[in-house]
């Protein structure tokens, strides 16, 4: 019975083995997506350190549910799912004690130097500036790589909404950066 | 063949977009071509805007973080499992006592019973030994008694235990089967039964100031007279 409770050693090997293996997997999907995870918490709250901390939670409920990931061409969505679902659950907690901030004087404290680096914070800014509706099936498309069907499925939408929301995410962008001095001309 | 605004709008929601009548327009229509390739540019410039850079040691991170949480994993598992090897321990622990102390009688019968199987092959009722009264009587001293006449003849006296009460044994050449005489202490714990049985053997016992005294026999035994003999000749000093 104790030994039972125990487990023998070729048993207690097993289950390290099974746990080293488990290890080796985590840090595969740790080393390929994290970046990824990353990016897409960033433009989903537009705060490096929240972004980071949504991140940890995803990783940390991934390597808990990692057995229920039966096909690893499917851990990104799986991840994206639980990173938003974390980043929805910071909302419910929060939402009493987080006083509303101006998005936009959240930019990125990055120095600006040359003429690229300055586009790209201009972009930045765009991007952080539409609404939450647009921008995240845009991240999805651009960053994520994902069709329409798959955005729409990530994000329980029709294949149709998600289209028009892209649509107008990208007519949004292009039509504030040429009210800016430095892009216009160039979409024309 | 598709119009402006249909294009526009394809393109739009996926710069990038492989569908058929797309291509099919690019083709026919230059100024669609450079409209798609512009938006393709814009579409390179959002990427970059949005491949901001990752923290280096996000990943450390990470894997620091997960490997702190699977080792308290590990040693909430582990003492779990040592609680769990404790509460066996301890149900063993009960069990036995349990075991023990249930396979141990709480009736004076029954002990009385027991012990005379137990014992049964050890005394011949044809034995030649005795012993004497006065031997009898130094016994009975712990129990402030003493028989004023032997009770018949004595093969055996001797000490046991009841459940770890001190009797004395006595046993006395009987008709048939030698008759077994045990002298119990009072207050001993014990159900007192005045009469029992185990269908070859029965028992009388009577309570006395400062002794419970049980006699058995078999079925030939005429035990009333036996404890009547015991009353008449037993005497307490105290």
């Amino acid at each position: 019975m104790i030994k039972k409770i125990f487990g023998n050693k070729s048993e207690q090997a097993q289950v390290s083995n099974n746990m080293a293996s488990k290890q080796v997997r985590y840090e595969a999907l740790v080393r390929a997506l994290h970046g990824d995870l990353f990016r897409y918490g960033y433009w989903l709250c537009h705060d490096k350190q929240v972004a980071e901390d949504l991140v940890q939670e995803t990783f940390l409920r991934a390597w808990r549910a990692l057995d229920s990931l039966k096909d690893e061409k499917a851990a990104k969505s799986w991840l994206i799912t639980i990173l938003r679902r974390e980043n929805a659950r910071r909302f419910e907690r929060k939402r009493f004690e987080m006083s509303e901030y101006d998005e936009v004087s959240i930019a990125d404290t990055q120095a600006i130097g040359n003429e690229q680096e300055m586009e790209n914070y201009l972009l930045r800014e765009k991007i952080a500036q539409l609404p939450e509706e647009y921008r995240e099936p845009l991240v999805l498309q651009v960053l994520g790589g994902y069709s329409g069907e798959e955005i729409a499925k990530q994000l329980n939408l029709n294949k149709n909404t998600v289209m028009t929301r892209l649509f107008r995410a990208r007519n949004q962008l292009k039509d504030s950066l040429e009210d800016e001095p430095m892009f216009r001309g160039q979409f024309n | 063949m598709m119009d402006d605004l249909q294009f526009r709008r394809s393109i739009y929601a996926d710069p990038n977009t492989t569908d058929e009548t797309v291509s099919k327009a690019k083709m026919a229509d230059p100024a669609k071509k450079q409209f798609a390739e512009e938006l393709k540019k814009l579409d390179l410039k959002i990427h970059n805007a949005m491949h901001i850079d990752v923290p280096d040691d996000l990943y450390n991170k990470l894997i620091l973080r997960q490997t702190l949480a699977s080792h308290q994993q590990q040693k909430r598992r582990n003492r779990i499992q040592l609680a769990m090897a404790a509460s066996v321990a301890f149900a063993i622990g009960l069990s036995v006592n349990f075991v023990q102390s249930s396979n141990a009688y709480n009736s004076l019968g029954d002990y009385a019973l027991a012990h005379v199987n137990h014992e049964a092959h050890l005394f011949n009722n044809n034995s030649n030994a005795q012993v004497t009264l006065a031997s009898l009587n130094q016994e009975m001293a712990t129990f402030h008694g003493s028989f004023t006449q032997s009770l018949g003849k004595l093969i055996s006296s001797g000490e046991c235990e009841f459940g770890g009460i001190k009797v004395l044994h006595l046993v006395y050449q009987g008709k048939t089967q030698p008759v077994t005489v045990f002298v119990v202490p009072p207050n001993n714990g014990l159900d007192f039964n005045a009469d029992f049985t185990n269908g070859k053997l029965h028992g009388e016992a009577q309570q006395f100031k400062n002794a419970n005294i049980v006699v058995v026999g078999d079925k030939n035994e005429p035990l009333e007279q036996w404890q009547q003999k015991i009353n008449k000749n037993i005497s307490w000093s105290i």
